[in-house]
């Protein structure tokens, strides 16, 4: 797959959405870019060892706030079985702004979009995810969502040690795998019924 | 798989021709192990098997009964070769052009050709189901398609023996440009893009699919949906690497009562994951009118090719971005299957449009919430990287996944402290 993607280097390649659950994001703290140009794309290491430039997850919408009063802008909580993503969506993601603005609180909502590390003027590392699309969904894709996610993870897991990112991942983190295998299988047991 | 029974019997004929009876099971046993064990494409099995009972029979292993040196099968003809044929007119069609007389196909019982008589071979029209010998006919090419010209040299001889003739019918992928028999379903109805076509679809066998056209003609009729087909000497053609079948000259009778099973009529590249994106192409869009262009206009009705147009058709596609986690491609899903999938029917979103001055927007938008972040599966053909979507199902919750999941990530017992 890695010659694959050399191959098509010149050709412009969308980054897949990596399915990530919540517990799993919150750790992330390494964010580089790929390349020197300044539009090179810009990637998020995952503590299970894969980076990401895009994700995809499913949740409930817990809370909604519009913030700012010149250039407004909404963040939003989402939670899943193991925990809470940041959304937010300001001007420049124009469609994610006009689609929280029709979506209440409580709502199960599918987001795609890039996640950042913020660090705050106290030096707290802080992750949230800048949504480019927020469609309401029901709960049933929340679930199905679950097991991509948990299915994705567990393939991540599974390749701990033998690529690139994930032994980059493992001189990064602290986190060790068994704990975050431990956290998908937290999460599938709260989705059970 | 099993041998199709048309070989056999032809094999049978063509050696009953010659006096000897062979048992039906014993050529139907040599074709199965010749197709099923090794694989051989069925026209190489009955040359291999032919040639085979020919020498344990003690016949010629010659082509047509009794045939004098030089004379060939149908099937064999090579361009640029001077030949001579025996066989039988199976389809006769008026000159589209003034310096050919007439065209039509000749079939023997290996194989069928196309031929041409130009009208200044001065040579008499060949009627059809009649069996000729023909002397001398020069085999060459247009558009890849081998053909037979008949010229001013050419001997026709008409013969008045009137032999068994079964059509040889091939598999659908092992078509190739010139003339081919199949039988298969007829599956899916396209709306023709020309006044003057009858008719047009995707038909199906067992091996694939191949696009048809029949372009109207008198006494032309249409296909029915659904329906078993068998087409003898249909024209194969090449456009940009894909092939077609012309039927507008080939026979085709229905098979009552009969079903094939059709190989991947939707595809055979799958992908099951959520659409992420949908692009500004996406929605209810304009098509360019004039024939057979169909661009999608841009929001000032501008066609890429035709410049401004007044008239054009609506459509309703997607444009978009399927993702499974692992990888990102793109699909181009059309109207019938975008409607399933948005629950909006072209004329819903017309309406909207029409009656709404950001009604193309809330087209788009209304789409979007419908469609996207669903787990779907999506079967079609990739072609340039995008694939074309035929069939789309949504992908419900599956316990059986989740408990191997929980199996898969539960903590082994005993093993590393938690």
């Amino acid at each position: 797959m890695n010659a694959e993607r050399q191959s098509k280097n010149r050709q412009f390649r969308r980054e897949p959405a990596r399915r990530v659950f919540a517990a799993e994001l919150r750790e992330a703290r390494l964010q580089f870019k790929d390349g020197d140009d300044e539009k090179s794309p810009s990637f998020v290491l995952l503590p299970s060892g894969e980076r990401c430039n895009r994700i995809f997850l499913v949740g409930k919408m817990t809370q909604k706030d519009k913030r700012g009063d010149q250039n407004v802008f909404y963040t939003v909580r989402v939670e899943d079985p193991s925990g809470m993503f940041f959304i937010n969506a300001g001007s420049y993601q124009e469609e994610a702004m006009r689609q929280i603005r029709q979506i209440e609180p409580g709502t199960f909502v599918a987001v795609i979009g890039k996640p950042t590390v913020r660090t705050t003027p106290d030096g707290a590392v802080f992750i949230s995810v800048r949504a480019e699309t927020v469609i309401p969904v029901d709960e049933a894709t929340s679930l199905t969502w679950v097991l991509d996610a948990a299915a994705r993870t567990l393939e991540r897991l599974d390749h701990y040690g033998s690529t690139d990112d994930s032994r980059k991942a493992r001189e990064f983190y602290t986190i060790d795998p068994v704990r975050q295998r431990q956290m998908v299988y937290d999460a599938l047991v709260r989705i059970q019924p | 798989m099993d041998t199709v029974p048309e070989v056999v019997e032809r094999i049978s004929l063509a050696f009953e021709a010659k006096g000897a009876t062979v048992p039906r099971e014993k050529i139907s046993g040599k074709l199965n192990l010749l197709v099923s064990e090794f694989g051989i494409p069925l026209e190489e099995a009955e040359r291999v098997v032919t040639n085979e009972l020919m020498r344990e029979y003690n016949l010629s292993p010659s082509s047509g009964a009794g045939a004098p040196a030089g004379q060939r099968a149908i099937r064999d003809l090579q361009t640029g070769e001077w030949v001579t044929v025996e066989g039988k007119v199976v389809s006769v069609s008026s000159p589209p052009i003034a310096a050919i007389a007439q065209s039509g196909i000749i079939a023997d019982s290996t194989g069928a050709i196309s031929f041409t008589i130009w009208a200044k071979a001065n040579v008499p029209p060949l009627e059809n189901w009649k069996w000729y010998r023909l002397e001398a006919a020069v085999v060459d090419e247009y558009r890849g398609v081998p053909k037979l010209n008949l010229h001013s040299g050419t001997k026709i001889q008409l013969l008045d023996d009137d032999r068994a003739l079964m059509p040889s019918i091939i598999p659908i992928q092992s078509l190739k440009p010139g003339v081919g028999s199949i039988r298969a379903k007829f599956i899916q109805e396209w709306e023709p893009r020309h006044e003057r076509m009858l008719q047009t679809g995707l038909l199906g066998d067992a091996t694939g699919t191949m696009k048809f056209i029949i372009w109207k003609e008198e006494n032309k009729e249409k296909l029915v949906l659904n329906t078993v087909y068998s087409i003898h000497y249909a024209t194969v053609e090449e456009f940009n690497g894909r092939l077609s079948l012309n039927l507008t000259s080939a026979a085709y009778f229905p098979e009552e009562g009969e079903d094939i099973d059709v190989a991947s009529s939707v595809g055979t590249d799958e992908i099951a994951g959520v659409i992420v994106h949908m692009g500004p192409g996406s929605g209810l869009i304009k098509r360019c009118p004039v024939e057979g262009c169909n661009k999608a206009l841009s929001r000032y009705n501008e066609c890429p090719i035709h410049e401004i147009q007044r008239e054009f058709r609506w459509d309703l596609r997607i444009t978009g971005v399927i993702d499974d986690g692992g990888e990102a491609t793109n699909i181009l899903v059309q109207r019938d299957i975008a409607e399933k999938l948005s629950g909006m029917t072209l004329d819903e979103a017309i309406a909207l449009a029409e009656n709404n001055p950001l009604g193309f927007d809330d087209v788009l938008d209304r789409m979007k919430n419908a469609v996207m972040g669903r787990y779907i599966r999506c079967r079609g053909s990739i072609l340039d990287g995008t694939l074309l979507v035929r069939e789309c199902t949504p992908t419900a919750f599956d316990p059986a996944l989740h408990a191997a999941l929980l199996n898969r990530a539960a903590p082994v017992p005993g093993g590393a402290p938690q």
